[in-house]
């Protein structure tokens, strides 16, 4: 019951801050803020009350009928693997608001559909209905377009259409594998389930025969949302049009929605069709690191870099779910959750902190940042190496997970890519950072080179100390999810066939 | 038969048919002279006092306290609670276009004008609750021969007598078609009851029927390829009009396909021999609608390429030929016509006020101008493209179930329906991309000129409960789903 609250405190946001007057910005950030608040205690609430002792869902899920006619329920609840997901929404969300503390234009529009989105994106991970899920992954993509439309920067429009077709190509393609789910599903004796519960899915089966087509539809469909090559290709064009508070929710917690459905809906339900499909998610996954990595190096906005640095770390997310191990895909989940906060916080840095300032993202017009605003640019360089991998953080915990779990069941070549893969990340970070923060502008403009810049806001150092703090903490204590995710992946991995 | 119980059956109709003369009478002796403004509000309280008893009336039939026999001599009249919901639900809605039709005074034939509405009004319930060949074939023509007439209205706009005089020999050639196919019906079952006709034989003269018969509501529900009409009336006629035609007359149209197709569900290869004519047409008009749309400027015709395409949906769900297949092809076109009418609403009330033609740039800014129409507008445009939680989403996810759940088995790709289903689903990808492009003049891009716009409370009142009900049935359809299957 208490889950709920997170989505329904989201749409009342939506609808108090969307009625408020534009005039009142003042009052509605705090409004804004109060609700992204709230929305995260409540999901504290939800991850100090599971118990993780047998990983089912938790005792007090909401179990309705919602329309009978198509067998459609309204299930609520939440399992070790959507807790990650809850925490990593609320701190973003949190987050958001605070980087997007001056905005004024249009500031309760922006909030209306900034809530409707974090509403959408509870709603996923704690739909236990397939249709229910469905609903709350396409509420999840409108407001994403205005977003981006209305207080996007250059190229706007052409960023936040591709986006939007790219999302619902991918939900046309669940859409569908989704009725074959509906009807071919049967429980163990044989009987047809017709249904859309998943509690009652999984514990029946579809045939083998039909998961070997109804798995890839499903994956692909979701796995475009997590930024999947080759149709990752809204992702970078998409983060660098969007606001910040919007390329932190896409960046943070959008892309997990579709990692998210891979795991929960693809593999949860097809786990044959998983296990054939297995090794060529993994080659598709090895390309997205280090493909992502290579092209992040070569680019000179700033936004870009951090845009394909997040298709490259995704590539850590899928390569975890293709290992179909206990360690690699709670790798997969530690990395959802790792990448969550580290991505949000440099998206945050490069559009909001960094711009502000500088009012330009080109990595060749920046000069020597480190000695105009050293205290912004270290915390730069500390999460910079916080996606790197550094030990002490989130990222190098579940990227080692992931790595482990690979060289269990997949060949070694592509743990070897990996491993590539993460040399390149190691490679485009230090160079990016030396870039931005250490080298001498190649045409100096006398005027302004020598000025410095004034230093983080209070609402801004907030934001930097809740998103690093987050990946320290489970950097250095990883257990305080992985103790939650593991049990339940041990039921979600009980269904592989031998 | 008992003319009491027949008079109890027809009360609703008969309080319509009062107030279209009172409407008509009132015009023409007390009002004679009076202030164009005066006559249109008397002609329109008069009106929707009728369609408000008439809809009165309907509700106690529903709920059955009012008990009305289920079926007259030859199924001339079916009132079942599934057919009377969907005559209430008519009317409600031909209610909502007055205040509509009062707004923009486009001719000084005032009565003429409400009463033309209040005939395709009726003519739109006796469609849907007729299984009898005559007569849904008379109702039908009453509908079609009043909108028609209503399309010439504006004598101001020489494109509107050009697109009336397209929608009229259009129009007359596909009743003749559906003419033709009814009476090829009627010669190979010997029955003129819908109701009656059973275990179909197969044959070719019933298979030539239903082509023909095809044709004929294709035309009616603007498919490809007999839509070449739509775009035209839908930017000339009165945007009102248009609205009607775009909603009421689709509902009754569906409604008299799904009918006609009832006796077709116990015959296996006739059913073998209809899916690939339905099946093309719904493609061709997916393609046709969806492409048209994308190059549109004006948004009344972008809203008739809308139409075409959801017509090619709407198939969809018919070729499942199944009971789930029927609800959701009425429940669709239910929440379409919502939608539908909710969207040309809009429209009417801020061109009416601008004195524009309906561009798209026209548009620009209205989030600032008039918030609340934008706000509805929100929700009847995302509907139309099938964005959850609205029922427009529901409506096409029931099509798509009912199609697939058909024949979920398939061996191969072209089995069943899952290619159908798939190409409907890229469709309306495509669709979004001009449903965007609409939604961003109304709530992205800056104003040009700040005009001030009075919606009126009658108008925006009917904007507002479209708008509730559009996202009402998306959230908790069950009710109506439940009415619909009877």
């Amino acid at each position: 019951m208490t889950a709920l609250l997170t989505i329904i405190l989201s749409f009342i946001g939506a609808l108090v801050c969307g009625l408020m007057p534009s005039s009142a910005h003042r009052r509605i950030r705090w409004v804004a803020l109060a609700v992204a608040v709230a929305g995260l205690v409540v999901s504290m609430v939800c991850c100090v009350n599971y118990s993780e002792i047998e990983g089912g869902f938790n005792k007090d899920l909401i179990n309705e009928q919602w329309i009978p006619s198509l067998k459609i329920h309204f299930i609520i609840g939440y399992d070790g693997i959507s807790l990650p997901l809850l925490l990593v929404t609320g701190l973003v969300a949190v987050c958001g608001v605070l980087f997007s503390w001056t905005l004024e234009s249009r500031a309760n529009q922006f909030y209306a559909f900034y809530f409707a989105l974090i509403g959408g994106v509870y709603g996923v991970f704690l739909s236990l209905d397939l249709f229910l899920l469905f609903v709350f992954y396409e509420i999840a993509v409108v407001p994403k377009y205005f977003l981006i439309t209305i207080w996007g920067g250059a190229r706007r429009q052409f960023a936040a259409m591709k986006l939007v077709l790219y999302s619902f190509g991918g939900s046309a393609l669940v859409l569908l594998g989704m009725l074959a789910v509906f009807f071919l599903a049967h429980d163990p004796s044989g009987e047809a389930l017709k249904t859309f519960n998943l509690l009652e899915l999984q514990q029946g089966q579809v045939p083998a025969a039909a998961q070997q087509w109804i798995f890839p539809l499903i994956f692909v469909g979701f796995a475009i949302m997590a930024g999947m090559w080759p149709f990752h290709t809204w992702a970078p064009t998409g983060h660098v049009a969007a606001p910040t508070a919007a390329s932190m929710l896409l960046a943070g917690v959008v892309m997990k929605l579709g990692a998210y459905g891979c795991l929960r809906v693809a593999v949860g339900l097809l786990p044959a069709g998983a296990q054939a499909w297995a090794p060529w998610v993994a080659v598709v996954a090895l390309i997205n690191i280090v493909y992502g990595a290579l092209v992040a190096l070569k680019q000179d906005d700033f936004k870009y870099v951090i845009g394909y640095s997040s298709v490259s770390h995704m590539g850590f997310v899928l390569l975890g779910i293709a290992t179909l191990n206990l360690t690699g895909m709670t790798g997969a989940v530690l990395q959802m959750f790792s990448h969550g906060v580290i991505g949000a916080l440099l998206f945050a840095l490069v559009g909001t902190v960094i711009y502000t300032r500088t009012k330009t993202r080109m990595l060749d017009e920046l000069h020597r940042l480190i000695d105009r605003m050293p205290g912004i640019a270290w915390v730069f360089i500390v999460a910079g190496l916080a996606s790197m991998g550094l030990p002490g953080f989130s990222g190098f915990v579940s990227e080692l997970y992931v790595l482990i779990g690979a060289w269990g069941t997949l060949s070694g070549w592509i743990v070897a890519g990996a491993g590539l893969g993460i040399l390149a990340t190691f490679g485009y970070t230090l160079v990016k950072i030396h870039e931005a923060f250490f080298r001498e502008r190649k045409v100096p403009d006398a005027g302004q080179v020598e000025t410095g810049y004034p230093e983080m806001t209070l609402p801004e150092k907030a934001g930097v100390i809740i998103l690093l703090g987050a990946s320290l903490l489970i950097g250095l204590c990883p257990w305080l999810l992985t103790d939650k995710i593991s049990p339940s992946l041990k039921l979600l991995l009980e269904r592989l066939p031998n | 038969m008992d003319y009491q119980q027949l008079l109890l059956a027809l009360l609703p109709d008969l309080l319509v048919v009062v107030a279209l003369f009172a409407a008509l009478g009132v015009d023409y002796s007390r009002l004679r002279g009076s202030r164009l403004a005066k006559r249109y509000q008397m002609a329109c309280r008069i009106s929707a006092a009728g369609l408000i008893a008439g809809l009165a009336v309907l509700m106690l039939q529903i709920a059955g306290t009012m008990t009305v026999m289920e079926s007259t001599a030859d199924g001339q009249l079916v009132l079942t609670r599934g057919t009377l919901t969907l005559k209430a639900l008519l009317y409600a809605m031909g209610l909502g276009v007055l205040p509509l039709a009062k707004r923009d005074q486009v001719t000084p034939q005032v009565s003429e004008y409400f009463a033309l509405l209040l005939l395709a009004t009726l003519g739109m319930g006796f469609v849907v609750s007729s299984r009898n060949l005559l007569g849904a074939f008379v109702a039908l023509e009453l509908v079609s021969l009043s909108l028609y007439a209503m399309t010439v209205l504006n004598q101001a706009k020489r494109a509107s007598a050009e697109a009336a005089l397209k929608y009229l020999t259009f129009g007359a050639v596909a009743s003749g078609f559906l003419l033709f196919g009814l009476s090829y019906l009627y010669g190979a079952t010997g029955q003129l009851d819908l109701t009656q006709m059973t275990d179909l034989q197969h044959s070719p003269l019933l298979v030539l029927a239903y082509l023909l018969i095809f044709v004929g509501l294709g035309f009616k529900l603007a498919l490809a390829p007999f839509h070449l009409w739509a775009p035209d009336v839908y930017q000339n006629a009165p945007t009102p009009v248009a609205g009607w035609i775009g909603s009421g007359s689709k509902i009754a149209a569906a409604a008299l396909l799904v009918a006609m197709l009832q006796p077709v569900f116990t015959s296996p290869e006739l059913k073998a021999e209809l899916i690939p004519a339905l099946a093309a047409l719904a493609v061709a008009s997916m393609v046709v609608g969806n492409l048209g749309a994308l190059r549109q400027t004006n948004l009344k015709r972008l809203l008739a390429y809308s139409a075409i395409a959801n017509a090619g949906y709407l198939l969809v769900g018919v070729v499942a030929f199944s009971a789930a297949g029927n609800t959701s092809v009425i429940f669709y076109i239910l929440v379409y016509s919502l939608a539908s009418l909710g969207a040309f609403g809009v429209v009417a009330v801020l061109t009416d006020t601008l004195g524009r033609d309906a561009e798209i740039s026209d548009f620009n800014g209205c989030w600032k101008t008039t918030p609340g129409l934008a706000m509805a507008f929100l929700v009847f445009v995302l509907s139309l493209a099938g964005i959850p939680p609205l029922a427009g989403f529901l409506g096409k996810f029931y099509l798509f179930f009912a199609a697939i759940g058909a024949a979920p088995e398939a061996a191969a790709w072209y089995d069943g329906f899952y290619w159908l289903v798939a190409f409907a689903l890229i469709m309306s990808v495509v669709s979004l991309y001009y449903y965007l492009r609409v939604l961003r003049a109304f709530l992205v891009a800056p104003a040009d000129d700040e005009v001030p716009v009075k919606t009126g409370w009658a108008a925006g009142i009917t904007l507002c409960v479209l708008a509730i009900a559009v996202l009402a049935l998306g959230l908790w359809p069950e009710p109506l789903l439940t009415l619909l299957r009877h």
